[in-house]
């Protein structure tokens, strides 16, 4: 009986070795171990053995039945296991075409920019504000320093909508707008559109756009004008950027100066983009105007501040070397969909 | 202003080369717009000797000239022109040579005889009669005397100059001068300034014997100077005079037209000279001009004057626009023998309007618009009658009719050195100020930490502590500004309410697959037109550009669904064949026409799509969203909008106000904007919307008890508004339903004719416990009756 036991827990194990699929093996077990199966044969043998060897035999029978239900378990989470590699394996797909996604759009070039440099000032303490596109007179020209038929009136072409409003010439209007509101410390960008008489061609458009700046409180300098240009310089065109001011005139500053960087394209050594300069101009800045303070009812012996105004559309074309300025109002998908 | 580095050599030491002032200058304020060696514009031009004319085998009006250019061998060269001689000095360009006017010349063969090079005339070199007699004859330049053969033409012509064009800012009018360009160079570079000194004899005599001057308007004009001179000799300047003109872009005309010219160059000062015999009864009133007076200025044109407007008159008529031109009457004729000299100070304002009102703009205007120097006028009268002198051109009489109501005193400035570095951020030392304003020409001495500073007459723009601060500044150096953070308080940067939703807004459409677009906020005053809107349609009412650019951008937009269709226009012309565009900008809405006061600005969201997946209810979708990121709780209702598709056509309203409007285009408006498809669009107006605040979220429990589902297919008329339906069903599931929408809509096959099939889906749940069959079936009769009560039956 012994023997048959061990024949049976030899042949079982073989055949569940070599079993293919889970219905095989759910054969093997009824084979061995079902209620007709050979180990129950061989229990129902027991009565004709000795006391003395049932129990041993009882114990073997068990110990076959125990290996054999393990090597079935093993067998099936084989099984599992190869089903399952087949399985993926058959789902293998072809991750070189190109995933499923919703078309996202974008934002034009220009705010795009200006986003950015709405990010750099905020992050300096700059609050953004706007102001109306159409302006009086006042506080395009008069506030700014700029009376009535005076020469600095030629810098800029302006469209009249009545004989005392129009459009914007500069956003540098909100300036006034702004300190007549508030007291110092001023510090604010304002982005926002301007207009001027000039006939369309690559680099002029009679409608463009500025981020007009003002700082006003105690103490600030000349140098912490430099000191904020050069942190969006070095932003906006990479941070080996340097800038460089040259003397100027803006009536609502003094002292004025341009604004120019050094050229992201060749470094500084000169190329078609800067026109062998090696510095771009940007922007026109200065100290507020005494008069413009005093205008606004702050005191210039007490306070000063600083202003400048970036071209929007001229930041943005150089950024990404866009070389003709119609391009911005044209919108061609084409176009924007670079951005 | 434009000027000849040789000629500014006369007043300044220039120790520099050309290309190192420019850079120097503009470091110093003075942009430069130009700077042309004149020299580079011509290479290889040399004097030639005509040694032998032969005739041209192969041609009539050709001839070969064999020339002697110093080259040892004679060079051969065929021209065409017919006052060639032998023995005359002429121009030859060389083989490889460079003209003026920008041709460049080789050897070659003319009619099968070889040219090495180009006999040259006056305008191939681009000269004229003024700079070199003979240069306008029709055919070869023939040099006068006897150069030497091989001599560069640049040295016959002074061809070795620079032409700097310096920008003048508009507080530097004392620079639209050679001597105040040169003063500054003497700044810049360190070097002496010599203004000239005018003197000059007279023969006696006296003005007063010829001549008034009577000043009725001191506040328009503060200085009048008068001088006189007779037995005048009209003649061609010399040379050097002539150069000069042309250096700065004028044009040589007789000695004493020029000599006003050049003085008015070279100081900055306009003259004016009067021919004496044109001045009726000896007599100058300088007044306003008289209602209905007219005047026939230099240039041949009649002007209307009115009485605001200053001129100078005789004892009867205006004979010039005082500071902007002279009368046709009374200008310096060749046979002129005695002149009246002005040398006046006009207010800048009363010029400028003057000069816009009759849109004249002379080189006289341009200086007064800017402002000259009262004290000026007198140098620039006496350095005119020096050249008159000088050039021997007439006699000057002795007196000066000087009309004034007194002068002004010499203005002094005290500023503090430490407020000035304050300004600056520096440190520069008073020493450096006070060497540097000194040598501006600004006297300044200094007293503990006070500059004294005594503001000369010709630097009106000098009021305040900054502009002291500019002057030391642009002269000790830009470069020394080294960039500091700000001091000061820490502050926060915000943005407004109204800009942080539209960052919101252009978030989400992005997302969407919207593209941003940027359009001009004027349009074409018929822009408007292919929207078919009624007459009294209020968009009708734009405000009007008083001074155009043209037509097409004539009036400030109203709406933005013209700009927005031009933009799909022309991208459905190009082939791009699906696009979702939007634009947030503003429509310049009129309190009143015409305006009496600022009007509305109104920010206003355009949507614009079109492409083959794209129908009403995507673009609809887009404004949903938009909606629902406002947190505006909008009802959607038909639209009579006349651009837009009347059955498709919809707005979305908050009580009576209308937030949005969008449909897809009527075919009509479509055809005239060329649209090749079609094309929906949407104007959501922002400026309804922004004002509402997204409440702060109060969260609610999970469910705790399982949702029933349930499904309903119904049957109605075509025409019934799926959306009420839903209205009905959420109303009447009361607090159990959770979400209804809808799964299907269907016409057609085994549906009957002008019926629908509508299929919802609905969610119940309770909050308290598991939804019991016959709560379900409670609240789902409920549904069905009210939604038979509207027409809508349960298929079955």
């Amino acid at each position: 009986m012994q023997q048959k036991l061990e024949q049976i827990r030899q042949e079982a194990k073989a055949a569940l070795a070599a079993a293919e699929d889970s219905k095989a093996v759910d054969e093997l077990r009824v084979r061995y171990l079902g209620k007709k199966g050979e180990i129950t044969a061989i229990l129902k043998q027991m009565g004709s053995l000795s006391a003395e060897e049932r129990p041993k035999m009882g114990q073997l029978a068990n110990e076959v039945r125990a290996d054999i239900e393990s090597a079935i378990a093993v067998a099936l989470s084989e099984m599992n296991k190869k089903a399952l590699e087949l399985r993926l394996k058959k789902e293998t797909l072809d991750i070189s075409i190109p995933g499923k996604q919703e078309t996202v759009g974008s934002l034009h070039p220009l705010n795009n920019t200006l986003n950015k440099l709405i990010d750099i000032f905020k992050s300096m303490g700059f609050d953004v504000v706007d102001g109306p596109e159409i302006e009086t007179d006042y506080y395009n020209f008069e506030a700014l320093n700029v009376p009535q038929d005076h020469p600095a009136r030629d810098m800029q072409d302006t469209f009249y909508l009545t004989e005392n409003m129009l459009l914007r010439t500069q956003t540098s209007a909100t300036q006034i707008r702004t300190m007549e509101k508030r007291k110092p410390p001023i510090r604010m960008i304002c982005p926002g559109r301007v207009y001027r008489s000039d006939d369309v061609d690559a680099t002029h458009s009679p409608v463009f756009h500025q981020v007009e700046g003002l700082v006003v409180d105690k103490g600030i300098t000349m140098c912490d004008l430099k000191g904020t240009l050069e942190t969006m310089a070095k932003e906006i065109y990479g941070s080996d950027t340097k800038v460089k001011f040259r003397p100027s005139f803006f009536p609502f500053t003094e002292p004025s100066v341009e604004v120019d960087v050094s050229c992201s394209e060749c470094g500084g050594k000169g190329c078609r983009v800067c026109k062998g300069s090696g510095w771009i101009e940007i922007l026109g800045a200065g100290m507020v105007h005494p008069k413009v303070l005093q205008g606004c009812g702050i005191d210039p012996e007490e306070y000063s501040g600083f202003a400048f105004g970036i071209g929007l559309d001229r930041l943005t074309t150089t950024r990404h070397k866009i070389s003709d300025i119609r391009l911005l109002f044209e919108n061609d998908l084409r176009f924007l969909k670079q951005f | 202003m434009k000027v000849s580095l040789e000629n500014l050599r006369t007043y300044v030491e220039i120790n520099v080369p050309a290309e190192e002032l420019c850079d120097r200058m503009v470091m110093a304020g003075f942009e430069v717009e130009e700077a042309i060696n004149t020299a580079e514009t011509m290479e290889n031009v040399v004097v030639g000797k005509i040694l032998e004319i032969t005739p041209h085998e192969n041609s009539d009006h050709l001839v070969i000239c064999q020339l002697d250019v110093g080259q040892g061998e004679p060079v051969q060269i065929v021209t065409g022109a017919d006052n060639v001689f032998e023995g005359a000095y002429v121009p030859a360009a060389l083989h490889n040579s460079k003209l003026p006017n920008g041709m460049n010349i080789k050897s070659g063969k003319l009619r099968g005889v070889v040219s090495n090079g180009m006999l040259c005339s006056g305008e191939e070199l681009c000269i004229t009669e003024d700079e070199y007699e003979g240069a306008s004859v029709n055919g070869i330049l023939i040099l006068k005397g006897e150069p030497v053969p091989g001599t560069d033409m640049r040295d016959v012509l002074g061809l070795n100059d620079w032409i700097i064009d310096f920008k003048i800012t508009a507080n530097r009018p004392d620079c639209q001068s050679i001597l105040g360009i040169a003063r500054e160079i003497g700044v810049v570079l360190g070097t002496e300034f010599k203004p000239p000194v005018p003197t000059y004899k007279t023969v006696g005599d006296d003005i007063n014997n010829y001549m008034k001057v009577e000043v009725k308007n001191y506040d328009l004009c503060p200085r009048y100077i008068g001088r006189f001179v007779k037995n005048l000799k009209i003649a061609p300047s010399p040379d050097w005079m002539k150069r000069a003109l042309k250096a700065s872009g004028m044009r040589p005309i007789n000695n004493i037209v020029d000599i006003t010219n050049f003085v008015m160059l070279e100081t900055g000062q306009p003259l004016h000279a009067f021919d004496y015999r044109d001045i009726k009864g000896g007599q100058i009133i300088v007044r306003n001009a008289t209602e209905g007076e007219k005047i026939t200025t230099l240039d041949e044109k009649e002007h209307n004057l009115t009485t605001d407007m200053l001129v100078i008159a005789d004892a009867e008529n205006p004979s010039c626009l005082a500071g902007i031109m002279g009368g046709l009457n009374s200008e310096i004729k060749d046979d002129t023998t005695t002149l009246f000299l002005e040398s006046a100070k006009f207010r800048r304002d009363s010029v400028r309007r003057t000069a816009r009102a009759l849109g004249v703009r002379t080189e006289s205007s341009a200086r007064y618009e800017r402002g000259t120097d009262i004290m000026n006028t007198e140098y620039a009268s006496n350095r005119a009658l020096q050249l008159i002198y000088e050039l021997g051109a007439g006699e000057i009489v002795d007196g000066v009719l000087d009309c004034n109501e007194g002068l002004p005193a010499e203005r002094e400035l005290s500023v503090s050195v430490t407020k000035i570095n304050a300004l600056l951020g520096l440190d520069i030392p008073a020493d450096t100020m006070v060497g540097i304003l000194n040598s501006l020409h600004i006297p300044t001495t200094l007293n503990g930490d006070t500059l004294n500073c005594r503001i000369p007459s010709f630097r009106d723009d000098i009021e305040y502590m900054a502009d002291i601060a500019e002057e030391v500044m642009r002269i000790y150096g830009y470069d020394h500004i080294v960039g500091t953070p700000i001091s000061g308080a820490v502050l926060r940067g915000t943005v407004t309410p109204e800009r942080a939703l539209e960052d919101k807004i252009k978030a989400l459409l992005i997302s969407n697959g919207l593209y941003e677009i940027a359009t001009y906020s004027f349009i074409g005053s018929h822009s408007i037109d292919p929207l078919n809107l009624p007459k009294d349609d209020s968009r009708n009412n734009s405000i009007k550009i008083l001074n155009p650019l043209g037509d097409e951008y004539s009036v400030m937009r109203t709406q933005l669904v013209t700009s927005m269709l031009t933009v799909v226009s022309t991208n459905m012309n190009r082939k791009n064949a699906d696009a979702r565009f939007f634009e947030i900008s503003k429509r310049f809405i009129p309190k009143s026409l015409p305006m009496t006061g600022q009007p509305d600005e109104l920010k206003t969201l355009s949507i614009g799509v079109y492409g083959e997946n794209e129908d009403f209810y995507t673009l609809k979708g887009i404004v949903e969203q938009v909606m629902k990121l406002c947190c505006a709780e909008v009802k959607f209702e038909r639209a009579d909008e006349p651009y837009l598709h009347p059955g498709r056509a919809a707005k979305a309203v908050i009580g009576d106000k209308t937030v949005a409007v969008f449909g897809e285009i009527h075919p009509n408006t479509a055809d005239k904007f060329d649209l090749t498809g079609r094309a929906y669009v949407a104007e959501i107006y922002l400026d309804m919307l922004s004002n509402t605040v997204s409440p702060l979220v109060i969260y609610s429990p999970l469910p705790k008890f399982p949702a029933v589902s349930r499904d309903l297919a119904l049957l109605c008329d075509s025409e019934v508004p799926v959306g009420d339906l839903l209205d009905i069903i959420k109303k009447a599931g009361g607090k159990l339903l959770e979400t209804a929408s809808i799964f299907d809509i269907y016409e057609g096959a085994q549906i009957p004719e002008g019926k629908k099939s509508v299929a919802f889906s609905l969610t119940l749940r309770s909050a308290d416990a598991t939804l019991t069959d016959e709560q379900t079936q409670t609240v789902m009769n409920k549904v069905i009756k009210k939604l038979s009560e509207a027409g809508a039956e349960l298929r079955r």
